[in-house]
């Protein structure tokens, strides 16, 4: 297991850098609300990062996560009706629907050899297919305040940064403390050495993809929390965003390289780009432009830091 | 391979073989309908409404997909010609792009019914709604509401669409008649109820307490606009304005939530599609152009929906 986390200082400087730059243009940037109100916003695309790390240390990818988080949302909603099931009902069956689905993947890419690219990409169409069977093509909408209350806050604090901040820190342990987790960065590292050494390849990325099913299916359950509605159209093109924090953050999309503490940093940046450039009102078509430029200066910058 | 190939090919021939006779026969009226989007509540509910008004009639309906391609659509409409239908219900993805799909089928002599957007080749009918007039509604409701003044953030759909274009436009019309309605910022959430919720916090970050309605193009992101300020207990100051009627949106009004929301008849516009397509079938005569209006939703009116 190579430094993972001492890998982002370049990026942490880049994320500090352009903080200190919106707050000078926008005094608002840098007050405890508007904080919170960018923690807030990255948590969902958070929550997925952390679960599609996994899949990406092993050297796989997976696109079916914006369909999970639809499929699972929906799901999760049509059991969220006012007075209908206790609280732990949808979110369990949520969570629990993006782990099967991930599991899917999982086995398809492991024992039907299918590319980790076709295989999330047909899960991709075949969720997506489902969230819309689920809800009828509509939103699934009059959802009991105990659950939409799971995407407000508590004691000022948003419960979706609670879930992320949870998520993250297990995940962080379990990459760093067990076996599994180094197990998961050495197929990603070599995986003809990693099976040659007795290492179950097979079991321990069925576990990967299953956990970033399972990131799926917290974000969906808490994006439809958050939204009080299961959109069968929700999170189209978030498995990009979540891919690019991951990458952003330092983990290698050949495998091996990477973790946790690069992923948050690399939500963060994208969380900070997306606010600071609502803030100063940049208008639509610009935004596009400045945010895939600073992205990829911010990288840039941390690559050429490690190089020295 | 080849011989499943081979007997795919002999099953699609005696298919087509038993439609033909069928139509020979007792002669029902088919009509081909190529729709947007069937992930989009709205086309569902126009889809709902082109079923039973079908069946009510008697006819035919093979209805396709184009999930927002309008090259999938012309391919569509392409198939639709060579099953010879009657008549063709296009609801174009596109002004430009969805064009050769109309073009395609009045060379074959097969009358086509554009439903709720228009292409650039004109069609033998049209049956829609102006965007335009939506967003015309929505400002002057917030207009009257202000008074004439007061600070407007406007929340777009995807740029470049010609729903986004036309409302855009309306609610400009109307901006231009009151100076004193200064529009704060103009952002797009690309339909999208989670953008519309993230985007209205940053507005709130950076406007506060100085907004005082919210013009949304759409419900969904009207929706998203409306929790984010009842979060930040900010609701109680801001209009917040919709456009399309769908269930939520209409229920937020009934509860006292939401302010407003134009309502656009799904109900109507599938209708009257299908019995224009049916006349111009049956070479009776048909409006050319059918409008039909819109409607402004409001916490009292919200009951009748």
């Amino acid at each position: 297991m190579r430094a993972s986390s001492i890998k982002s200082w370049g990026l942490a400087i880049a994320l500090v850098a352009i903080s200190l730059a919106l707050s000078f243009a926008k005094p608002t940037f840098l007050t405890v609300p508007n904080l919170l109100n960018v923690m807030r916003q990255i948590s969902i695309n958070g929550i997925l990062a952390v679960g599609v790390t996994y899949v990406l240390l092993t050297g796989g990818v997976d696109l079916s996560l914006g369909s999970l988080v639809a499929l699972s949302g929906v799901v999760a909603a049509t059991l969220a009706h006012p007075n209908q099931h206790a609280l732990a009902v949808p979110v369990l069956v949520g969570v629990l629907t993006g782990t099967l689905c991930g599991a899917v993947n999982g086995l398809v890419v492991t024992h039907g050899k299918v590319a980790p690219f076709i295989a999330t990409l047909g899960m991709m169409t075949v969720a997506r297919g489902l969230a819309l069977v689920v809800s009828g093509g509509r939103p699934v909408s009059n959802l009991g305040a105990e659950f939409t209350r799971l995407g407000g806050d508590v004691a000022g604090l948003p419960i979706p940064l609670m879930v992320l901040a949870g998520i993250a820190l297990l995940a962080f342990v379990v990459l760093r403390n067990l076996r599994l987790g180094r197990y998961v960065y050495a197929i990603g590292g070599n995986e003809a050495a990693a099976r040659a050494s007795g290492i179950d390849v097979a079991a321990v990325k069925l576990f990967a993809y299953s956990a970033c099913g399972a990131t799926a299916g917290v974000a969906g359950v808490v994006l439809a929390a958050r939204v009080t509605t299961g959109q069968p159209n929700a999170g189209v093109g978030y498995e990009l965003d979540a891919i690019a924090a991951v990458v952003i953050g330092g983990t290698s999309l050949s495998g091996g390289v990477g973790g946790i503490g690069g992923t948050i940093l690399g939500a963060l940046l994208i969380g900070v780009i997306n606010n600071g450039l609502d803030l100063l009102n940049v208008t639509s078509y610009y935004q596009a432009i400045v945010k895939g430029i600073i992205i990829v200066g911010a990288v840039w910058l941390d690559r050429q830091q490690n190089k020295s | 391979m080849k011989r499943t190939i081979v007997l795919l090919l002999v099953g699609v021939l005696c298919g087509c073989g038993r439609q033909e006779a069928a139509h020979s026969g007792t002669k029902p009226i088919t009509i081909g309908v190529s729709l947007l989007n069937l992930s989009n509540e709205f086309i569902v509910m126009l889809n709902e409404s082109m079923a039973a008004k079908a069946k009510d009639l008697g006819v035919e309906l093979i209805v396709n997909d184009a999930q927002g391609s309008a090259e999938r659509q012309v391919q569509q409409v392409e198939s639709f010609i060579a099953q010879h239908v009657d008549a063709i219900i296009l609801n174009p993805c596109d002004v430009e792009a969805s064009s050769p799909a109309v073009d395609k089928a009045l060379a074959a002599g097969i009358p086509l019914v554009n439903m709720n957007s228009e292409t650039k080749a004109a069609p033998s009918a049209f049956v829609g709604s102006r965007d335009e007039e939506a967003a015309r509604l929505a400002l002057e409701y917030i207009a009257k509401c202000l008074n004439g003044h007061g600070n407007v953030l406007l929340m777009n759909g995807v740029m470049g669409q010609a729903a986004q274009i036309k409302r855009e436009a309306g609610a400009r019309a109307v901006l231009g008649k009151f100076p004193e309605l200064k529009v704060l910022a103009e952002q797009t959430a690309e339909w999208d109820r989670a953008k519309a919720m993230s985007l209205m916090e940053n507005w709130i970050q950076s406007h506060g307490a100085t907004i005082n309605a919210v013009f949304a193009q759409n419900d969904e992101m009207a929706m998203g606009a409306l929790l984010a300020l009842e979060r930040a207990k900010l609701k109680d100051k801001v209009l917040v304005v919709g456009v399309d009627a769908i269930a939520d949106a209409l229920q937020a009004l009934r509860d006292g939530r939401l302010d407003a929301t134009v309502f656009q008849d799904a109900r109507l516009q599938g209708a009257t599609a299908v019995e224009t397509a049916v006349k111009l079938s049956r070479q009776q005569p048909a409006e050319k152009q059918v409008y039909i209006p819109f409607r402004l939703v409001t916490k009292d009116s919200a009951k009748n929906y």
